[in-house]
């Protein structure tokens, strides 16, 4: 894990302690302890960020709203929860839940991203949340970025491209193959254009000719393909399927 | 559930329930809407959910998602034109930034950042819910919880900027509704 992995994952940290136990960031909290640069970083960012909730602590409710609350669910009239069963008690809800938990960040920290196709290897990589390697708006300086590291370069996106605005880039490998990532914003949705040359492709392992855009309801991501001569292009977006159909 | 339990319940929740349905919504009379219908909701549906282990994130995911269902589309549509990169590292002075603000100017510019990003960065400094359950509350992968955390942050401490040079009136950040009690913070 580089620094910029362990930053991306240290500000999900909350600035009371409360996630000290959680093996996801543990390694992250290790390297910050072992790297003088990072250490101070977190500590700044922990810093703003205790400042941060204690301002937001000291919003107060306005006064009645308390009894209000109350006073509308008495009407309600709330019912007795019916005896539960032992196995249903909170201590031992409470034990299953932590298992559970702890065994589902284990598998999301662990396990590399799945998908059997580009497409779905995109979609999988975009849940998972990743950290790109060159920011920057300008197209020109993310073409030379992954031309000095000899990554898939995309030909020519769709021309609604151009209204959208450039985020940064990225290279990654998909099962022994070089792609390309490229990242775009607008209005608070994000276009990520993942990259592969086309001759890397020809044993089905990448995605259909045309096709999308599909939604994927477990991620709440949408993503659509397409090629070129050179090479073939996979869209991830957490837009909704009309306004991803808008850009292509 | 008793009255008994159902007031523990409410004095337990309420106060960090209203803060973030004040981010969300901007003003207190909204907020405080949203707040008793999520009590009224538990109060007539609550004892379905039979794990009181869940007691909180199921609170915090039934505001979020009244809000949703009750907010009109306004045209004031995201512009992220001005968003500086969200893993842009924090300097030291950003912490005195905040230290020398009062409460309500931080709520206002925690106000001002965008809804996707918003949610997710309140709750995360409300403190209440780990990153996983806030995934789980605004029903999002935990992946786009870190990244929207990670830009929501940026917006944020660009806001701050502009609530510390007092252009609080630029349309960036929003005018703050009048709340004494915040105010006296």
């Amino acid at each position: 894990m580089n620094n910029e992995e362990a930053k991306f994952r240290l500000r999900a940290y909350r600035p009371g302690g409360a996630d000290a136990g959680d093996p996801a960031l543990s390694e992250a909290l290790e390297q910050a302890k072992r790297d003088p640069a990072l250490g101070a970083w977190f500590e700044r960012e922990q810093a703003h960020g205790r400042a941060v909730a204690q301002k937001l602590a000291a919003v107060q409710p306005p006064a009645g709203l308390r009894e209000a609350i109350l006073a509308g669910a008495r009407a309600s009239k709330p019912k007795e929860p019916a005896a539960r069963p032992r196995w249903r008690s909170p201590l031992w809800l409470m034990a299953a839940a932590a298992v559970l938990m702890l065994g589902s960040v284990l598998t999301w920290w662990k396990a590399p991203v799945a998908g059997a196709t580009l497409d779905e290897f995109a979609v999988n990589f975009v849940a998972r949340g990743f950290v790109l390697q060159k920011h920057s708006a300008d197209l020109g300086a993310l073409r030379s970025w992954l031309t000095e590291r000899q990554g898939p370069l995309p030909e020519a996106l769709p021309a609604k491209f151009a209204e959208l605005r450039a985020l940064g880039c990225r290279t990654l490998d998909f099962r022994g193959r070089e792609v390309s990532l490229v990242c775009f914003e607008r209005g608070g949705k994000e276009y990520h254009v993942f990259v592969g040359r086309r001759s890397d492709f020809g044993d089905g392992a990448g995605p259909d000719a045309a096709a999308g855009p599909r939604a994927y309801p477990k991620t709440g991501l949408v993503a659509a393909t397409w090629s070129d001569a050179r090479h073939r292009y996979v869209l991830v977006s957490d837009a909704d399927l009309a306004t991803v159909r808008g850009v292509l | 559930m008793t009255n008994e339990a159902f007031t523990h319940l409410v004095d337990a929740h309420y106060a960090a329930l209203y803060r973030f349905a004040l981010s969300l919504a901007r003003n207190s009379t909204d907020a405080c809407d949203l707040v008793q219908q999520t009590f009224y909701i538990w109060a007539t549906k609550g004892e379905a959910l039979r794990d009181g282990t869940k007691a909180k994130s199921w609170l915090f995911t039934t505001l979020y998602r009244e809000f949703l269902r009750g907010r009109r589309r306004d045209a004031r549509a995201t512009s992220l034109e001005d968003l500086p990169p969200g893993e842009k590292d924090i300097a030291a002075e950003e912490v005195d930034r905040v230290a020398k603000l009062d409460a309500a100017t931080v709520m206002t510019a925690l106000q001002s950042v965008d809804e996707v990003f918003r949610a997710p960065l309140t709750l995360f400094y409300l403190e209440e819910l780990s990153y996983i359950e806030i995934a789980d509350a605004l029903e999002v992968p935990i992946g786009t919880v870190m990244s929207r955390l990670s830009r929501g942050k940026a917006q944020l401490r660009a806001a701050l900027v502009a609530a510390e040079r007092g252009s609080g009136e630029n349309g960036k950040v929003v005018a703050f509704p009048a709340n004494k009690e915040a105010k006296r913070a």
